[in-house]
């Protein structure tokens, strides 16, 4: 009734192929992202801040990211957490490097060491595919790991291990997670994760995103009609790995400060990969419903004892909360493959044609 | 879509072949899969503008002849010539570069796609705008789009697909898949195009329909079509030639009623004992 | 660049010659751990073989057998009884996942199906953590009647020490293999799970009941993790720091094959022994902790040269 094309004619191709096509959509993004641009700022407190919102946002990068080659691509990989690791420690390098400067091009340009980790290790999808393929991506995984402890170049030679952000500004304003203002630094990673999931929703509707969903529905037909396996697989690993690099540098850099071989373990691949599967594998906007159902369901489960008035210590909550969320996986593999994006649609298509049971 | 549409004619390339002429030639071609062999020393050959069939029994090496033609198979002895140029080994991709389009005996769509989506797949060679400008989307990669938008378009209009257009290819039945992927075959505007039995499993008046298609692809477009048939119906109609093979081996070669005709061709799919 | 090559070529041989002793402590330690990830392949291979279902959940499922076992003692059950009882949870596992996910999963892709295994991961881990607690938990062998104790070998100059326990894991793990090998030749069933995973459909149409043959071919992997489970608790600790370390068994799948339990058991000696000794000898040039990939890095190069596995055959693909 209320979210009804009715009276929208689109006149031209280019109006027919925008990525909003309906009114009602272009309006909705508009309120959302005005409420993320100024209401959030206005409302949020520190914790929300450090806790919530800034971890959400570069989450959801993190699975647009591990999304485009898995959903898209269809390229099974579990080696997310290690690529966020190539684009953190390649930032701290370059920023102990560059001190001057200014940090946002540093995460920018950690990416691309991050991307070319992801061409090399996708090397083998060229020959080998699927299950064997999420092997080889536990290969990455484990000794990117194992690069992060025993080459100390990568982290200074620091007696602790650990990568820590210089304390960056930004205009003139301090941008440390440690001190600076967390409104900023929101500011700063949402327009990142905004630019970001634009040019990722312009690639995958056109000519090269085409060419990742023929190599995944179909890679032998892909390949007769002139895809190049080489070109398709590689840039898929290029262009997830980049933007899971710049998330495992923003992580760092912009909210956690420092970070050891630790933060970039298997089980962030593991977290990575249940929130593109959760929020819907082969959409952009599952990636966000995704991160905020894994990233913040822990987070309510942990403050649900205190607010009943139970007295259930946080471990066995924590312990609660991957029961649930192991649940979650296989319900959503059982019941839609296609995650919370898919629900999104189902509603919206039942808002079309309500209050008739079908529509047109 | 209203717009007016300065109406664009899809037809084969020019590739200075005179219509007649050879466009493709499969010299002693063999082919085995380990101790097994697929095709045996098989020649024949292509003429640019005709409907050349290539009939028989179950398992006589049709499908992994097209398979070799594309590049998919490499065969171990024996040349393909194609416009001139020899060839023995080849990536798919190359051949669908130089012209050569197909479709599948099993549909092989991308099951995740639209109808819009798959047939667009099929221009993808034919883009180039870089990885800059597909990031932005607006400006050239845009253009790029729409302007094959448009021919995509006027191929959905000719297949008469249009109501499928949004629907993915997932949920289509059997018949109107088949008219997808040679929509998406077409897509290529192909100088060659192969079909693997495009009549498969289809009932008659899906088959009329499709036999309208390759005739107007063939004659309207000029396409060049290599076709994979059982119903021998079909095959006496459409085809101007007909290669017979029979166990990896030629058994006949010539026009529909001088195949029919032939003793090897009768005894080949009566069962005679070699 | 001389000191290199000399590390890689001279170095380890030398080494070797003059500690003899020291190699086959090496090989032996190797030997053990090799046989551990063997059984954990096995298990990816039974399931795999009859359901086709890449089970991710192997691993947590020799922690959770373990960890069932260990906690059902600690809360008094002795110690045989908690054994049983063990299994009797494996085989509730095998009838709870056919009922709940492969049912309603049959004829989905490979990839949803390892995620479902995956999810399956974590939900064991949870349920396991919650009802059993989080911390490492010490094995309860001797209780079960497991040797414990060294014998020392004077070889060659040196000392070679075998701990009971591990000759015992080897033993049983041996005995377990030829069982599982004289179960699924001489039985009905086990010509019905060959069957299975030689067609499903084909083994549907002569009356075989898949459901049936799923329960109990997971049932026999986790029946199979359970004494893996022991067998590596016995070494170190129950603990779910374990499924990190059964993730190598995936490399082994792919020296071994996905279907083959020969395969399993080869794949999981060369890495069990190949990471020791790259280890002992090699590691330094690595500056250590070479364990942590060896297994993948080897099975990446491997995938690159034998796709198919050490026993599989070459694939055709076909349109």
């Amino acid at each position: 009734m209320f979210y009804r094309e009715a009276g929208q004619f689109k006149t031209t191709y280019q109006a027919d192929q925008s990525i909003f096509p309906i009114l009602q959509d272009r309006v909705g993004l508009g309120a959302i992202l005005l409420i993320a641009f100024v209401g959030v700022p206005l409302v949020a407190n520190e914790f929300w801040m450090n806790s919530i919102m800034i971890p959400f946002l570069i989450w959801s990068l993190a699975a647009i990211g591990l999304n485009i080659l898995m959903g898209y691509a269809g390229q099974l990989s579990l080696g997310t957490g290690a690529f966020m690791g190539v684009g953190a420690y390649a930032c701290y390098k370059l920023m102990t490097i560059f001190p001057e400067v200014n940090i946002i091009i540093h995460i920018f340009i950690s990416g691309f060491f991050a991307a070319g980790v992801g061409i090399l290790f996708g090397l083998p999808s060229l020959r080998i595919k699927g299950l064997y393929l999420a092997i080889t991506t536990l290969a990455a995984q484990f000794f990117l790991e194992w690069s992060f402890i025993r080459i100390p170049w990568l982290y200074n030679y620091n007696d602790s291990g650990a990568i820590d952000s210089t304390s960056p500004t930004l205009f003139g304003h301090a941008i440390d997670p440690a001190s600076g203002d967390s409104s900023l630094r929101y500011l700063i990673i949402l327009s990142i994760v905004v630019v970001m999931t634009w040019v990722a929703s312009n690639v995958i509707r056109g000519r090269i995103g085409r060419s990742w969903m023929m190599i995944r529905d179909m890679d032998i037909a892909a390949e007769l009609m002139g895809i190049k396996p080489l070109t398709a697989k590689l840039s898929a690993f290029a262009m997830s790995s980049y933007y899971c690099g710049v998330a495992g540098a923003l992580m760092v850099f912009l909210w956690l400060g420092s970070a050891e071989v630790e933060s970039f373990d298997i089980n962030k691949s593991f977290q990575v990969l249940f929130m593109v599967i959760i929020g819907g594998m082969g959409s952009l906007i599952g990636c966000f419903m995704g991160a905020f159902l894994i990233f913040v369901l822990p987070i309510m489960m942990r403050a649900l004892p205190s607010f009943l008035g139970l007295g259930i210590n946080a471990a066995t909550m924590e312990h609660v909360t991957s029961v649930l969320i192991g649940v979650l996986i296989i319900f959503f593999l059982i019941v839609e493959p296609h995650g919370l994006a898919r629900l999104w649609q189902i509603a919206k298509e039942k808002l079309r044609t309500w209050p008739f049971p079908y529509g047109s | 879509m209203n717009q007016h549409v300065t109406h664009v004619e899809l037809h084969a390339p020019d590739d200075g072949i005179a219509p007649g002429a050879e466009l493709l030639r499969v010299d002693d071609v063999s082919l085995s899969f380990g101790g097994v062999k697929a095709i045996s020393d098989v020649s024949f050959n292509i003429n640019k503008g005709e409907i050349r069939a290539i009939i028989g029994p179950n398992g006589a090496g049709k499908t992994s002849m097209l398979n070799v033609i594309n590049g998919f198979y490499h065969p171990q002895i024996g040349t393909i010539t194609f416009r001139g140029e020899v060839r023995r080994r080849m990536r798919p991709h190359v051949a669908a570069s130089s012209g050569i389009s197909r479709t599948f005996q099993n549909v092989a769509l991308f099951k995740g796609m639209s109808t819009l989506d798959n047939i667009m797949s099929g221009r993808s060679l034919k883009m180039n705008k870089n990885f800059f400008w597909q990031m932005l989307y607006f400006g050239p990669a845009r253009e790029e789009e729409i302007e094959h938008r448009h021919k995509v378009e006027e191929i959905i209009d000719f297949l008469e697909i249009a109501h499928i257009r949004r629907t993915p290819v997932g949920k289509l039945p059997y018949g109107l898949q088949k008219r997808v992927e040679l929509g998406r075959a077409l897509a290529l505007e192909p100088d060659l195009l192969l079909l693997d039995e495009p009549m498969a499993g289809m009932n008659l008046e899906e088959k009329e329909d499709m036999s309208r298609f390759i005739i107007e692809v063939n004659q309207q477009f000029g396409t060049t079509i290599a076709l994979i048939e059982h119903d021998m119906g079909v095959v006496m109609d459409l085809a101007d030639r007909v290669v017979v093979l029979d166990y990896g081996k030629k058994i006949a070669d010539g026009s529909p009623q001088e195949v029919q005709a032939n003793q090897n061709v009768i005894d080949a799919y009566l069962g005679v004992p070699h | 660049m001389q000191e290199l090559l000399h590390q890689i070529f001279v170095a380890p041989f030398t080494l070797i010659y003059e500690l003899p002793d020291l190699f086959i402590q090496t090989i032996w330690e190797g030997f053990v751990a090799g046989v551990l990830y063997s059984l954990i392949a096995l298990g990816f291979v039974l399931i795999f073989k009859a359901s086709g279902v890449f089970n991710f959940a192997q691993g947590i499922m020799v922690v959770f057998a373990a960890l069932a076992m260990v906690g059902l003692h600690e809360m008094g059950v002795p110690a045989w009884l908690s054994l049983i009882l063990a299994i009797a949870i494996m085989w509730a596992l095998a009838w709870g996942i056919e009922r709940v996910v492969l049912r309603k999963l049959v004829n989905q892709p490979d990839a949803i199906l390892l995620m479902a295994t995956i999810g399956l991961t974590l939900l064991l881990k949870g349920v396991g953590e919650t009802v059993f607690g989080g911390e490492p938990k010490s094995m309860i062998h001797t209780e079960l009647g497991l040797p414990t104790g060294v014998t020392d070998w004077n070889a060659f100059g040196g000392l070679v020490s075998f701990q009971h326990i591990d000759v015992a894991a080897v033993v049983i793990a041996v005995l377990m293999v030829i069982g599982l090998g004289i179960f699924f030749s001489k039985t009905r069933i086990g010509r019905a799970l060959r069957a299975v995973a030689d067609d499903h459909q084909a083994a549907l149409s002569v009356g075989i009941s898949l459901n049936q043959i799923w329960v109990i071919v997971w049932f026999a992997a986790g029946v199979v993790a359970l004494v893996t489970g022991i067998m590596w608790g016995a070494r170190s600790e129950v603990s779910f720091a374990l499924e990190i370390i059964a993730l190598k068994a995936l490399a082994v799948l792919i020296l071994g094959g996905f279907t083959s339990i020969p395969g399993a058991i080869v794949g999981g000696l060369i890495i069990g022994i190949g990471e020791k000794v790259f280890e002992v000898y090699w590691g330094s040039i690595f500056g250590g902790g070479v364990e942590a990939w060896f297994a993948y890095v080897l099975a990446l190069i491997f995938l690159l040269f034998r796709p198919q596995g050490l026993f599989g055959e070459k694939i055709i693909e076909r349109v």
